[in-house]
């Protein structure tokens, strides 16, 4: 059965009518033909999934046809909105699914910004996406209803001049009535390191994304329209005070996220002895990344829709208005880490251009510079040489060398070509078996967190068992280092439902805290809550289940505890589980790179420290058992089929 | 005795740097000699955010009880994750 067929059939179910007053319908979108369907999603799935990711999986899994493969204009691209998103402070978030070219598995990216929000207002919770546009298009949804627009004058622009062009001919104000997902020329190159760009930074990151949506010929999605308020069961404002207050009595809101961002992290990271540097050969870098010297170049703080936070930092290299590079939003962690230690560079204002252009290009900077580290290692040991690289030096620490590398990479030129396939360049023949030894990645997709995890074992775990890849947005059990937590053995057990060893570096328990964070992350994406403002993720005392409980309550009418939200957490996975079965994968997918079981650590207090592979083998068979998971990773026979019930058939 | 001590922006009241001359011998010591001499300081220190890293070496746990020395240098890092 085709596309249409599965979506015909999969409408055919879905409630004509809101389940709640607030919901906003699935809109369904033939490319090829511009025929549009919808439905709401049904109560029983909300009160399975909830919506955002949770939802993303129930239209992925019936629409998914494992057979093809992740381009073809058959496999749809699905935006998603929580089901707070818009509604309540700091949930700005949605998810963007489908099957990651990049990876080969599931592919679920989140993004905040004001799309996720502003989707909700024109009445839509989620964009099914299917077939090709017949020439470049953009999707224009103006007071819920949708418009199209010739794309082909916006092909071959990056995410800046595309910001401008289109506030200029839609005649919008972006953050105010208008927002926007597009690709750039990495998304029409089919560059599987390219995003779908969210906002000035904000980006569908990982797995591909740009690559998918440029496939379908669509450069962009534009909503206009105004904000409002919805119309709920019961009052929601009252509530949203609460949280409100809550995330800004919070410590690590307060002091670090509303002044400095993440980057504040370096620090840490690298007195700990694991800041992944080169590709992971070595594990500690030069103070002169440290967040304070981002100080000078940071002019303030931007935030997404309705959130009080503000954590996003904005940039000013002072080098003049004819610098298109010279400002900008950003960095966060992940690109300081990936674009400085990862890359041997040690210089601030360096890192911050770089982290401006891929802002630019539209590129996921955890997969791209971590793409651009596994080529130099794979240089400097000789795997590779001038023969691949078109003549390029690819030498450490070389600004200028990496500028031109992301341009390459951009329009697939040169070695640009080889470097756009992202983790499988060995697969399309650009490099010998040999270089998989040195990919730092998981289920085909490069670690999205510049962490080296192997003094943290929970990290690690967490690592090896996201259900996207290599990626630690999904369960990072971030408190692992925080030694207040860790010496507090009655709370530490409070938050996780159970004992967890103090010791970062032990393997006791450990799979506990990465089930806990999993379930209450998924949960998060689902209710659109941002991940810095969900409860483990940056502090214990950060809105979790009950505040979420208590809000979809007031929103929607559902009462679901927050048991029962800790078990929908549980399911999410689950049935991400399931989606990755049917692609292929299993339990020896649930690893790590070599380089983390076979190579010690180097550095610090934590020298000689790796994975040790039966230790860890046997901590994932214990997160199978406590996750309701087979020896091959999916949920176990009863499980699977209450959740194939709920499902329906795919 | 004059143990250093680095504190992050977020608790300085003008110098980022304390100098620590009473005799202390552990972490714990020190947060009461802090305390002392910045009375805000034991308070705000009560904050999970807060490691401590000795001679650039940070602490995950067993933080209280580690021992200090004439001339160590205690740096105060928050710990947060990014994306």
């Amino acid at each position: 059965m085709g596309i249409r067929g599965r979506v015909a059939r999969l409408v055919a179910e879905l409630p004509q009518e809101p389940e709640y007053p607030a919901q906003g319908r699935t809109l369904f979108v033939d490319l090829a033909t511009r025929e549009l369907q919808s439905g709401y999603t049904p109560r029983r799935i909300l009160e399975t999934l909830l919506s955002g990711r949770g939802a993303n999986m129930f239209y992925l899994y019936r629409l998914l046809d494992e057979s093809l493969y992740p381009l073809h204009p058959d496999i749809p691209l699905i935006f998603g909105s929580g089901i707070l998103t818009g509604i309540v402070p700091s949930a700005a978030r949605g998810n963007c699914t489908s099957w990651a070219p990049e990876s080969g598995v599931i592919l679920d990216s989140n993004c905040g910004d004001y799309f996720p929000s502003f989707l909700r207002m024109n009445g839509i919770d989620h964009l099914v996406l299917y077939g090709t546009c017949p020439q470049w298009s953009v999707m224009l949804i103006r007071e819920g209803q949708v418009e199209w627009r010739d794309g082909a004058p916006y092909v071959g622009l990056d995410n800046i001049d595309m910001r401008t062009r289109v506030a200029d001919d839609l005649g919008g104000v972006w953050a105010r009535n208008m927002s926007m997902v597009n690709v750039t020329r990495a998304g029409e190159h089919g560059v599987l390191i390219a995003g779908i760009m969210g906002g000035p930074k904000a980006i569908y990151a990982r797995g591909g994304t740009g690559a998918k949506m440029g496939s379908l010929r669509l450069k962009a999605i534009v909503t206009l329209g105004h904000t409002h308020e919805f119309p709920t069961p019961k009052p929601y404002k009252p509530y949203n005070r609460q949280i409100a207050q809550k995330l800004l009595g919070t410590s690590v809101v307060k002091h670090a996220l509303s002044t400095m961002g993440t980057p504040f992290l370096y620090r840490p990271s690298r007195l700990l002895g694991a800041m992944g540097t080169k590709n992971n050969q070595e594990t500690t870098w030069t103070d002169a990344l440290d967040a304070e010297h981002i100080g000078p170049y940071r002019p303030g703080m931007e935030g997404c829709f309705r959130c009080p936070v503000n954590c996003r930092p904005l940039n000013d290299l002072h080098t003049g208005p004819g610098d298109k590079y010279g400002r900008g939003d950003g960095p966060e962690y992940v690109t300081l880490g990936k674009f400085g230690p990862n890359l041997g560079i040690d210089n601030v204002e360096a890192v911050i251009r770089l982290n401006n252009i891929c802002n630019d290009l539209g590129f996921d900077t955890a997969s791209t510079g971590s793409t651009i580290g596994w080529a130099l290692e794979l240089y400097q040991r000789g795997i590779i040489t001038t023969a691949h690289t078109g003549g390029l030096e690819l030498v450490w620490g070389d600004p200028a060398l990496v500028e031109k590398l992301l341009f390459m990479t951009a329009e697939r030129k040169g070695f640009g070509n080889t470097l756009a396939d992202g983790t499988r360049a060995v697969e399309k023949g650009h490099y010998p078996p040999e270089a998989l030894k040195y990919r730092m990645a998981v289920k085909g997709l490069m670690q999205s967190d510049p962490h080296d995890a192997r003094i943290l074992k929970a990290f690690a775990l967490g690592l090896a068992v996201a259900t996207r890849g290599m990626d630690h947005l999904r369960n990072r059990v971030t408190l692992e280092i925080n030694a207040k937590i860790n010496d507090d053995p009655a709370f530490k057990e409070r938050l996780y439902g159970g004992p967890v060893s103090a010791s970062p570096t032990s393997y006791v328990d450990k799979e506990r805290a990465v089930r806990r964070c999993e379930n209450i992350y998924a949960v998060g994406d689902s209710v659109g809550m941002c991940r810095f403002t969900t409860q483990l993720f940056n502090s214990p005392s950060l809105p979790g289940f009950e505040e979420f409980s208590n809000q979809i309550a007031n929103v929607t009418g559902f009462e679901l505890s927050p048991a029962q939200l800790d078990d929908i957490g549980l399911n999410v996975m689950g049935v991400e589980r399931l989606i990755n079965f049917r692609l292929g994968v299993r339990r020896k997918d649930d690893t790590l790179p070599d380089r983390w079981f076979d190579e010690p650590n180097r550095h610090g207090a934590h020298k000689g420290e790796h994975i040790d592979r039966a230790e860890f083998d046997a901590m994932l068979s214990r997160f199978y058992d406590i996750s309701r998971l087979t020896d091959e990773g999916i949920p176990v026979a009863s499980w699977r089929n209450e959740l194939q019930a709920a499902l329906g058939a795919s | 005795m004059a143990v250093t001590v680095r504190l992050p922006a977020m608790l300085r009241r003008g110098s980022d740097t304390l100098t620590i001359t009473e005799p202390v011998h552990s972490i714990a010591q020190l947060v009461e000699a802090l305390g002392r001499i910045q009375p805000d300081l034991t308070a705000r220190l009560d904050d999970t955010i807060f490691n401590f890293a000795v001679n650039d070496e940070m602490l995950t746990h067993g933080v209280d009880h580690h021992p200090i020395e004439d001339g160590d240098v205690v740096e105060i890092v928050p710990a947060i994750s990014g994306g």
